[in-house]
C-alpha cells in the first residue's frame, strides 16, 4: 500500500473542522508562549473564530455522502454532525462566559482555552469515532482534559477535591467500559469496527449470549457515567459545586451531548442482538435520573448543586428520546440537546456572573435581585423557567417534542413519568425566579445589598455580555421560531445510514439463515 | 540469516516441540500462581508501599505470559511502561506524599469487608460462567512472533492511523495539565518589585503568590 | 557476509563424537552460554574498577595499588573476597525483605541485558528480534530496586537518594530511547546484530558515530546518567547524601550494587560501541584485508582470527569509552540536581527529537547513505 494510495482512501477531509480545532489549539498554545501574559487580550477570540470555523466546516459537509473516512475509524455521517457542531458551539459558548472567570481568579487563560479544545475535540470525535480503538482514546481524550479543567483552580480546595473524586471516580468507569468494549472485540472474533461487529458476533458466537449481555452491562456503566444518569450520578453534585463554573456549564452540555453520541452509535451499531436488555437498562436508567434528579433537586440550597441536579434529571428527559429508538425519538433527542445547550449554558453564564459580582452562589442570595441587575434576572428567570418547559420558550417544544415522540412510540411510563417530574421541576426552578423577583425591597440579601454598580466596560465581562444576550435571544426565541431547528434534528436522523438501516441489516442475515436452514 | 552461536534459537526449532509443552505449563503456572498471588496482595495488605512493590511483580508476570504467547514486544513494552514508568510513579507519589498516619480501625469493619468479598467473588463466578459458556471464535491464525513489530507499524500507519495520531494531542495536552497543576505561580516583575524594593531574593525561596483561596466558584 | 564460526555445531559435534546423543550434547551446550557470560561480566566489571583505581591515581598523579599481583591486578579480588567475608549487617528497623531484594532487583536487569550484548557475528547469547529494546526495557526496572533500596533502609539519606535515582533514571531514559530509535530507523532492526552489520560496509566510515553525531553524545551522556558516573552520581553524593541509597548496605548486598554498577558501566559502554562504534568490525573490513592479500574467506584460522578480532575490538572500543567515563570522573564536577533535571528534560529531550525528527527526514531524502 503506497503512500499516495493510502492517503486517497483516508478520506482525510471529514476531520477538517477538528483539524481546524487542533490548528487553533497550537496557535493559542504558540502564541502564549511567545507573547506571554499580553496574549490574554486575543486569545479568546482566536479560540472563539476558530471553534465557530469548525462549525462553518460542519456545515459545509453536511451535503458530502462519503462520510466514512480513515478506513473505517470515523464516520462523519450528519449525525455525528449535529453533535460535534453542539459541543463546539458549546464549547465557544463556554468560552465566552470563561474570560472574566479566569482572569478574576488569577489563573492562566491560554492554558485553561487549550485544554478545554482538547476536551472539545475529544468529544467531536467521540461523536463520530466509528472504531473500538478510537473510541475509547476519544472517550479518554475528553474525560482525561476534564478532569483537568476540574482541578483548575488548584488553589481552591474544593476544586482539588471535584478534581480528584472525578478522576478516581471517571477511572473506574473507564476501566469498566474498557472491559466491556474488550469482550466485544473478543466476542467478535477480534473485530473492532462498530458496523462490522454484530455481524461478526451473530457468525462466531450465535444470537443470545451471556458474554453480550455482560459487555453490554459493561459498556453502559461507562456511558451513563458520562451523562450521569441515575445511579452513575454520585459525582455530579460535589464535581458541580467544587469545580469552575464554567467547566462546570462545558461538562453539563458538550460532554453530555458527546455522551449521547456515543450512546447511539454503540448501542444501536453493536448491541442489536440484545436490544430488548439495553433498552429495558436505559428505562431504568432513564426513570430513575429523572425522579432522582428532581426529587433531590428540590433540597438544594446551592445553586450549582441545585443545577447539578437538574440536569440529571435532563438526562433522564433526553434519554426517552434513546430508549424508544424511533427517528421521531432521536430526532427529538437531538432537538432537546441543541435547546438544553442555549437555556442550561444560558443558566450557568448568569450563575458565573452572580458569583463574580457578589462571591456566593447560594439560592437564597439572589434575593431581591431584580431591584439590582434586571438583565441577570430576566436572563436567568428565562433560562430557568426554559429548563422547567414553561411555553413558549425553547425548553416547552423540546419536552413537548419528546414526550409527543415517547407517546407515539408507547412508551405511556416513561413520558407519564416524565410529564409529573417536569411539574416537581418547575416547582424549584420557580422557586429561584420568585426569590429574584418577587421580593420587596426590605427583604433583599445582603450579598444583593452590597451589589456592585454593574460596569460592562471591565476587561472580560463584554464576551460575558455577549454570551448571556446570546443564550437569552436563543433560549426565548428557538421555540417559537423553531422550524429551522427542527428540520435540522429530522434530517440529521433520516440521513444517518446505520439509524436507518440498522434492524433491517441485522434481520437480514438472520433471516437469510433462517430460510437457507429451512431450504436444508 | 545470522544464526546464534549460543542459540536459544536454534534449539527451539528441533528440540522444544516435545520439551515445550512441559516447559510451557510449568511456566505458566508459575507466573500464573506469581501474578494472582501478587495481585491478591496489592490489595489486601496494609502497606501501601509493598501494594506498590506487588503490583510492580504482576506487572511482570503478565510480560512473562505475553512472552509465552509469543509476544516479545509487548512484553518489553509491557515491562517498560508499566514498570518503568507507571510503577515507579506509583512510588513516588507514595513515598513523596505518604504520611505515616494510624488509622483507627472502623467498627464493625468486617461487614464491609464481607460484603466487598460478596461482591467480589459473585462478580468472579459471572465472568467465568460468561467465559466458560461463550463459544468463543479462537482465531485459527499462527501468531507471527517476532515480525509483530512491523504488523504493529503498519497498522498505526493505516486503519489505526486516527486513533493514532489523536493520541498525541491527548498526550500534549496531559503534558500541559500536569505542568499547569504542577507549577508554582511567580509573581510578574513590576508587583514583586513594587512590593519588595530592597530586598534581594534569595536563591531559596522562590517568589510566590500567597497562597490564599480564590474566591471565585462558590 | 562470512557466517564465521559455529561455537555451537563444533561443541556438539566434539560431545557426539564422545559418543552422546545430539539431545544430551545440547542439554549440555545450552547453561554453558550463560555461565560464560555470566562469569565474562564479573572479570569485565572488575577489570574496570581496577581501571578506575588506576586513572583516578594518574590523574591525581600518585601511582595507584601496586603491590598486590602486577600492576594491582589482584585488588578487584582482594576487593570481593573482603565483601564476601564480610559480616551481613542488616541495620536497626529496616524492612528485612525488601532490604534483601532491592540489590538483586538492580543487579539482575543489568546481567540479562548482556543477553544481546553481540561480540561477533554469532557470538551473542540470543539474536532477539527486539534486541535494545529489551535492554531499554530492563534497564527500566532498576529505578524500582532503587526506590526500595532507599525506602527499606529507615534512613532519610537512603530515601533521598534513591528518589533521586528514581528520578534521574526516568528522566534520562526518554532521551536515551530517541537516540536508540534514531539508529533503529538508520537500520530498520532493533536487532544487535543487525545495527552492527548496516554499518559494516566501508569500514570506519560506514560507522554510525559519523551519521549520527548528535546522537552519539545524547546517547552518551543519558546513559553515563544513567549508570549514576560523576557528573551526574547526585543519588550517591557523598558530601550531601553520604552514600544515597547504599549508605545502609554492607558485604555482599553492597557488592551487588557496587558489581551491578560497573557492569551497567560496561554494559553501556558495550553498547555505545555496537550503536555507534560499529561492533566488532575492525576500522578496515577484515574481508578487504583478505581479499587484498588472496586469502579466501572461509579459511579455518582466518574465521578464528576474525572471531578473536572481534571480541578484541568490541572490548578495545567499550574500554576506550569507559577510559573517558572514567577521566571525566575525575576531572568534572559533579551538577546539581536542578541543573541535572533541566538538562534532561529541557535540553536533550529537545535535542533528542530534533534529532530523531533530522534521522527521518535524511532518511527519505538520501536513502543510501541512511539506510532506506
Amino acid at each position: 500500500m503506497d503512500f499516495a494510495n493510502l492517503a486517497a482512501q483516508l478520506n482525510a477531509g471529514t476531520i477538517l473542522p477538528e483539524g481546524i480545532v487542533i490548528v487553533t489549539l497550537l496557535v493559542v498554545l504558540v502564541g502564549d508562549l511567545i507573547i506571554g501574559r499580553a496574549s490574554g487580550r486575543w486569545i479568546p477570540y482566536v479560540t472563539i473564530a476558530g471553534l465557530l470555523g469548525a462549525i462553518g466546516a460542519l456545515y459545509f459537509q453536511w451535503d458530502h455522502s462519503d462520510s466514512i473516512a480513515f478506513l473505517g475509524s470515523f464516520n462523519g455521517d450528519a449525525l455525528s454532525i449535529v453533535f460535534r457542531g453542539v459541543i463546539a458551539l458549546s464549547a465557544a459558548v463556554t468560552t465566552l462566559i470563561t474570560v472574566r472567570y479566569v482572569e478574576q481568579s488569577g489563573t492562566p487563560l491560554a492554558e485553561f482555552l487549550v485544554i478545554l479544545m482538547t476536551a472539545t475535540l475529544g468529544g467531536m470525535f467521540l461523536s463520530g469515532a466509528d472504531e473500538l480503538v478510537m473510541v475509547f482514546v476519544s472517550l479518554e481524550t475528553l474525560s482525561i482534559s476534564s478532569y483537568l479543567l476540574t482541578g483548575y483552580m488548584k488553589r481552591d480546595p474544593r476544586s482539588n477535591e471535584a478534581a480528584l473524586k472525578y478522576l478516581l471516580i471517571g477511572a473506574a468507569s473507564s476501566a469498566i467500559f474498557l472491559y466491556g468494549v474488550s469482550l466485544l472485540y473478543g466476542l467478535s472474533g477480534g473485530e473492532t469496527r462498530l458496523s462490522q461487529i454484530t455481524a461478526a458476533i451473530l457468525s462466531s458466537t450465535g444470537d443470545q449470549s451471556i458474554g453480550a449481555v455482560i459487555a453490554l452491562v459493561f459498556v453502559i456503566a461507562g456511558i451513563a457515567f458520562k451523562i450521569a444518569a441515575v445511579p452513575f450520578h454520585q459525582w455530579t453534585p460535589d464535581v458541580y459545586e467544587g469545580s469552575p463554573t464554567p467547566v462546570v456549564a462545558f461538562l453539563s452540555v458538550g460532554s453530555k451531548a458527546a455522551g449521547f453520541a456515543l450512546a447511539i452509535r454503540l448501542l444501536v451499531n453493536a448491541f442489536p442482538t440484545v436490544s430488548e436488555q439495553w433498552h429495558f437498562v436505559l428505562t431504568a436508567l432513564a426513570l430513575l435520573s429523572m425522579v432522582l434528579g428532581n426529587v433531590v433537586a428540590l433540597a438544594q440550597t446551592s445553586m450549582k448543586r441545585m443545577l447539578a441536579y437538574s440536569s440529571i434529571a435532563q438526562a433522564g428527559f433526553v434519554m426517552i428520546g434513546l430508549v424508544i429508538g424511533t427517528d421521531a425519538g432521536y430526532a427529538s433527542m437531538v432537538f432537546y440537546l441543541l435547546v438544553y445547550l442555549f437555556m442550561n449554558l444560558g443558566g450557568f453564564a448568569c450563575v458565573i456572573l452572580f458569583t463574580l459580582r457578589t462571591g456566593t452562589d447560594e439560592i437564597s442570595e439572589y434575593s431581591g435581585l431584580y431591584q439590582k441587575d434586571p438583565l441577570l434576572t430576566l436572563c436567568l428567570s428565562l433560562c430557568l423557567l426554559s429548563l422547567g418547559g414553561i411555553p413558549p420558550l425553547a425548553g416547552f417544544f423540546g419536552k413537548i417534542y419528546l414526550f409527543w415522540a415517547g407517546w407515539q412510540a408507547g412508551a405511556y411510563t416513561l413520558v407519564l413519568v416524565g410529564l409529573f417530574t417536569s411539574v416537581i421541576s418547575i416547582y424549584y426552578y420557580i422557586r429561584v425566579v420568585k426569590m429574584m423577583v418577587v421580593k420587596e425591597p426590605e427583604e433583599m440579601s445582603e450579598a444583593v445589598k452590597n451589589y456592585p454598580p454593574i460596569r460592562w466596560n471591565l476587561s472580560g465581562m463584554r464576551p460575558l455580555q455577549v454570551g448571556l444576550v446570546i443564550c437569552l435571544v436563543a433560549t426565548t426565541f428557538a421555540g417559537i421560531l423553531s422550524n429551522p431547528l427542527f428540520n435540522l434534528a429530522n434530517s440529521s436522523v433520516t440521513r444517518t445510514q446505520f439509524l436507518q438501516t440498522p434492524i433491517a441489516a441485522i434481520a437480514r442475515p438472520v433471516a437469510q439463515i433462517e430460510s437457507s436452514a429451512d431450504q436444508l | 540469516m545470522p544464526e546464534s552461536t549460543f542459540g536459544l534459537r536454534r534449539y527451539s526449532e528441533n528440540k522444544i516441540v516435545n520439551l515445550a509443552d512441559g516447559v510451557q505449563l510449568v511456566s505458566f503456572l508459575v507466573l500464573a500462581a506469581m501474578m494472582i498471588g501478587a495481585a491478591i496482595g496489592v490489595v489486601l495488605l496494609s502497606n501501601i508501599v509493598y501494594s506498590a512493590f506487588l503490583l510492580a511483580l504482576v506487572f511482570i508476570s503478565m510480560s512473562g505470559m505475553y512472552i509465552l504467547l509469543n509476544a516479545g514486544f509487548v512484553a518489553a513494552a509491557q515491562i517498560l511502561i508499566y514498570v518503568g514508568a507507571v510503577n515507579v510513579l506509583i512510588l513516588f507519589g507514595i513515598m513523596l506524599v505518604n504520611k505515616r498516619q494510624d488509622f483507627v480501625p472502623l467498627k464493625n469493619a468486617w461487614i464491609s469487608q464481607v460484603a466487598t468479598a460478596g461482591v467480589c467473588l459473585g462478580l468472579f463466578a459471572l465472568l467465568s460462567t460468561m467465559v466458560l459458556a461463550t463459544p468463543w471464535a479462537i482465531s485459527s491464525l499462527t501468531p507471527i512472533g517476532d515480525e509483530a513489530i512491523i504488523e504493529i507499524g503498519k497498522h498505526f500507519f493505516s486503519d489505526y492511523l486516527l486513533p493514532f495520531e489523536l493520541a498525541s494531542i491527548l498526550l500534549l495536552m496531559a503534558l500541559i495539565g500536569a505542568i499547569v497543576l504542577a507549577r508554582r505561580d511567580y509573581l510578574p516583575d513590576e508587583i514583586l518589585g513594587r512590593d519588595r524594593p530592597s530586598e534581594q531574593p534569595s536563591a531559596l525561596t522562590l517568589p510566590e503568590r500567597p497562597r490564599e483561596l480564590i474566591s471565585g466558584g462558590k | 557476509m562470512s557466517p564465521g564460526i559455529d561455537l555451537q555445531a563444533s561443541f556438539i559435534e566434539l560431545l557426539e563424537g564422545f559418543g552422546l546423543t545430539h539431545g544430551v550434547a545440547k542439554a549440555i551446550w545450552i547453561p554453558l552460554p550463560m555461565l560464560i557470560i555470566v562469569g565474562a561480566v564479573t572479570v569485565l566489571a572488575l577489570v574496570s574498577t581496577w581501571l578506575e583505581r588506576k586513572v583516578s591515581a594518574a590523574a591525581q598523579q600518585r601511582i595507584g595499588p601496586e603491590y598486590m599481583g602486577p600492576f594491582g591486578l589482584l585488588v578487584p579480588v582482594a576487593d570481593v573476597v573482603k565483601l564476601l567475608f564480610k559480616e551481613n549487617i542488616s541495620p536497626v528497623n529496616t524492612d528485612p525483605l525488601l532490604f534483601a531484594v532491592a540489590p538483586l532487583l538492580v543487579f539482575i536487569p543489568i546481567f540479562l541485558s548482556f543477553l544481546i550484548v553481540p561480540f561477533g557475528q554469532n557470538l551473542v547469547i540470543t539474536d532477539l528480534n527486539i534486541g535494545v529494546f529489551l535492554w531499554i526495557s530492563l534497564s527500566s526496572i532498576a529505578p524500582i530496586g532503587l526506590l526500595m533500596a532507599g525506602y527499606s533502609s529507615n534512613n532519610k539519606y537512603s530515601l533521598l537518594g534513591g528518589l533521586r535515582a528514581a528520578a534521574q533514571s526516568i528522566s534520562y531514559e526518554i532521551p536515551l530511547a530517541l537516540s536508540v530509535l534514531a539508529v533503529v530507523m538508520m537500520s530498520n532492526s532493533l536487532s544487535t546484530i543487525e545495527i552492527v552489520q548496516q554499518q559494516a560496509d566501508y569500514g570506519i566510515l560506514s560507522w554510525n558515530v559519523w551519521r549520527q553525531p548528535i546522537g552519539f553524545i545524547i546517547f552518551w551522556i543519558a546513559a553515563l546518567a544513567e549508570c549514576e558516573r560523576m557528573p551526574f552520581d547526585l543519588p550517591e553524593a557523598e558530601e550531601e547524601l553520604v552514600a544515597g541509597y547504599q549508605t545502609e548496605y554492607s558485604a555482599v548486598k553492597f557488592m551487588l550494587f557496587y558489581a551491578g554498577s560497573y557492569a551497567n558501566l560496561v554494559l553501556s559502554a558495550l553498547l555505545v560501541a555496537v550503536l555507534y562504534l560499529g561492533g566488532w568490525e575492525f576500522p578496515i573490513p577484515v574481508s578487504l584485508i583478505a581479499g587484498w592479500l588472496g586469502i579466501s574467506e572461509s579459511t579455518p584460522w582466518l574465521q578464528v582470527l576474525t572471531g578473536s578480532l572481534g571480541i578484541v575490538m568490541t572490548l578495545f572500543k567499550a574500554y576506550l569509552l569507559l577510559f573517558v567515563a572514567i577521566l571525566l570522573r575525575w576531572t568534572v564536577p559533579r551538577v546539581r540536581i536542578d541543573q541535572l533535571l533541566d538538562l534532561g528534560w529541557k535540553f536533550l529531550l529537545p535535542v533528542s527529537l530534533v534529532n530523531l525528527l533530522l534521522t527521518a527526514g535524511l532518511k527519505l531524502a538520501f536513502p543510501v547513505a541512511f539506510g532506506g
